[in-house]
């Protein structure tokens, strides 16, 4: 919607200047370069406002045929002559799906031992044991106490993302108060860490790591991407990324301050917790009062978002 | 001592100069013949023995005598020949496996004890708060080369009743037909040594068969190099400066060829970790240390 608001106030602008533009005659060959520019921008702008749900039901019908055809496309190459590959490539598949199983049973298990022996090697090989496994298969996991956080940080952005989902009946129903949903969402997701609470600035210093950071990033942004979501956020301009570094800031504080916190139930937290939404919707609101102004450089700032999230590689796979 | 100096300089470059057309008649015919084996005109199975073709039950005999041959010499030429980096290797692998207590380890083609020394070193640092036993067993087919492990291990007071919570076990065996129970062990590490095998797929199967549920097989090997111009650095340096050193110091120049040329026949990572695969274990990943110089294939059980 920003979006369409600043398109109004470019050809409002253009309105004003059209008449200083007809006066200079002499610039007569120019002349009709700002009517069909203003047109198509005219034509653009009814466009977007009055069909911009259609627009993004005509994207997402476009979307799925692409995705029928390929699975189409697959079954075809399945039946036919690669018969053989496929099976190889089903049996490796059941083999990681294996493997995978494996080790999710065993992070579990570790968990139960972080209180006592933190983010370590030393939990995930209480936890092997405890699954029946030898201590050696701690090997599979050669990150070490950063393959449990990230373990215990995807579980519990699961665990959200389902209860957020059961709240909105999967996003299909409107969020009453957009901001007091993103509070409770970040409390409640704060709230299953703190069973962890003594041992988390050492999870955090793993998370910090460089050589961690694409996947504690993206865990992130997945997770303040998913709370946006299910709040109703469906915007598609430059708002999507303000509001998700924005929401990602506000999470991170919130943690921070939790670790320090000794008032019974949190209660400072989640107070803290309100205030810095307070202050990000105010923020956003001044933003927006001067929008028309930051225009150019949002447009450079977006591009520049774009090229730094393929860099990160945040095509990430959520599962 | 001047004069036998310089004898033996001579008798060296005799020995390089008659050597090097032997060895380059010697590459062709092998590259001839399949990897791994291949049937010979008599009818029994053949193999490579570094660039030779040798009929299978030649190769194991061959290999025996090299060892028997080096056994005294081995730790001192293999300080000599890779510039003692091949005890950062060797710690690295042993830190990859990271040892903790109550583990049962058999260190196949453990000879003079690298693996099995670090390995208790590492379970000796490490807190034990429940006093659980941890179990090495050494495994070498050239009883000479445990014997001067075995030594050595008397000497730095690494033996059974000198440790509070380990039992070292040291046993003459063949990797292909290891005379364990089957799930008797869990982990297998075999360093510099499934090279000299026959069959390595059948080493593999093997330690596939010792191992217990969730047994991790670890492999520490020469392999090749990513880069081209350091793949002939190290070509050159292989071919022109091990087996002159073999004969200086430990005076076998064969011995060292054969070395040489046995690792330029050895799998690829990815082919080797593909055979890993074809044993049974999952979750196959290897690493390259010193540009892939050796590579550490690891491999679970599960």
């Amino acid at each position: 919607m920003a979006n369409v608001r600043c398109l109004h106030k470019l050809i409002r602008l253009q309105k004003l200047l059209l008449p200083l533009n007809a006066q200079s005659s002499r610039l007569a060959p120019l002349q009709p370069r700002p009517l069909t520019f203003l047109l198509s921008r005219r034509y653009a702008s009814e466009d977007k406002t009055t069909n911009l749900e259609s627009f993004r039901a005509r994207e997402e019908q476009r979307e799925k045929e692409r995705d029928a055809a390929d699975t189409k496309k697959e079954a075809a190459g399945g039946g036919g002559g690669s018969a053989g590959s496929g099976a190889g490539s089903q049996q490796d598949e059941a083999k990681q799906a294996k493997v995978d199983a494996i080790r999710v049973k065993i992070l579990d298990a570790a968990l139960q031992h972080v209180p006592q022996h933190g983010w370590s090697r030393q939990a995930i090989v209480q936890g092997a044991e405890d699954s029946g496994y030898p201590s050696v298969v701690h090997g599979m996991f050669p990150e070490g106490g950063f393959a449990l956080v990230s373990h215990f940080n995807g579980k519990c952005n699961a665990e959200l993302v389902e209860s957020l989902q059961r709240k909105t009946d999967d996003g299909k129903l409107e969020v009453e108060n957009p901001m007091d949903f993103l509070v409770q969402a970040v409390r409640q997701r704060m709230e299953m860490i703190a069973p962890y609470k003594a041992q988390w600035p050492q999870a955090m210093a793993l998370i910090a790591q460089p050589q961690h950071a694409p996947t504690a990033l993206a865990q992130v942004l997945t997770l303040v991407d998913d709370i946006c979501y299910y709040s109703g956020d469906r915007s598609v301009d430059f708002g999507w990324y303000t509001r998700r570094v924005g929401l990602a800031t506000i999470l991170k504080m919130t943690e921070l301050y939790m670790l320090q916190d000794t008032s019974p139930g949190h209660a400072n937290t989640w107070e803290f917790l309100k205030n810095r939404m307070d202050e990000a919707v105010q923020l956003q609101m001044m933003l927006n009062q001067t929008e028309g102004m930051t225009h150019t450089f949002q447009r450079s700032f977006n591009s520049a978002f774009v090229t730094a999230r393929n860099i990160l590689g945040l095509g990430y796979n959520r599962n | 001592m001047q004069s036998s100096r310089s004898t033996r300089l001579l008798y060296l470059t005799r020995r390089l100069l008659q050597h090097r057309p032997a060895s380059q008649k010697a590459a062709p015919a092998a590259e001839g013949a399949p990897a791994g084996s291949g049937t010979g005109s008599s009818g029994e199975q053949t193999t490579h023995f570094g660039f030779q073709t040798v009929r299978e039950s030649e190769k194991e005999q061959k290999v025996h005598e090299v060892f028997e041959q080096v056994a005294k010499s081995y730790d001192l030429m293999n300080d000599a020949m890779s510039m003692g980096i091949h005890r950062l290797w060797k710690d690295i692998f042993v830190e990859r496996l990271g040892p903790t207590h109550g583990m049962k380890l058999l260190d196949m083609a453990g000879g003079t004890g690298d693996i099995s020394f670090r390995y208790l070193k590492y379970l000796a640092n490490q807190p034990n708060p429940t006093k659980r036993i941890s179990h090495v067993t050494v495994s070498d087919i050239n009883q000479h080369m445990l014997d001067v492990g075995e030594e050595r291990a008397r000497r730095l007071g690494l033996t059974s009743d000198r440790l509070p919570n380990s039992s070292v076990a040291w046993k003459c065996a063949d990797a292909e037909k290891l005379p364990f129970q089957d799930e008797s062990f869990n982990a297998y590490t075999i360093a510099f040594g499934i090279r000299n095998c026959t069959h390595v797929d059948k080493v593999l199967s093997e330690a596939y068969r010792v191992l217990q549920p969730g047994g991790r097989f670890m492999c520490l090997e020469f392999s090749h190099l990513t880069n081209e111009t350091m793949q002939w650095l190290y070509d050159q340096y292989s071919f022109q400066v091990i087996p002159p050193m073999g004969q200086l110091l430990a005076g076998q120049w064969q011995a060292y060829q054969y070395l040489v040329e046995s690792i330029r026949r050895f799998p690829k990572q990815e082919q080797f970790k593909q055979m890993i695969q074809q044993a049974g274990f999952d979750h196959v990943s290897y690493e390259n240390l010193t540009f892939g110089v050796v590579s550490i294939h690891s491999g679970f059980k599960l």
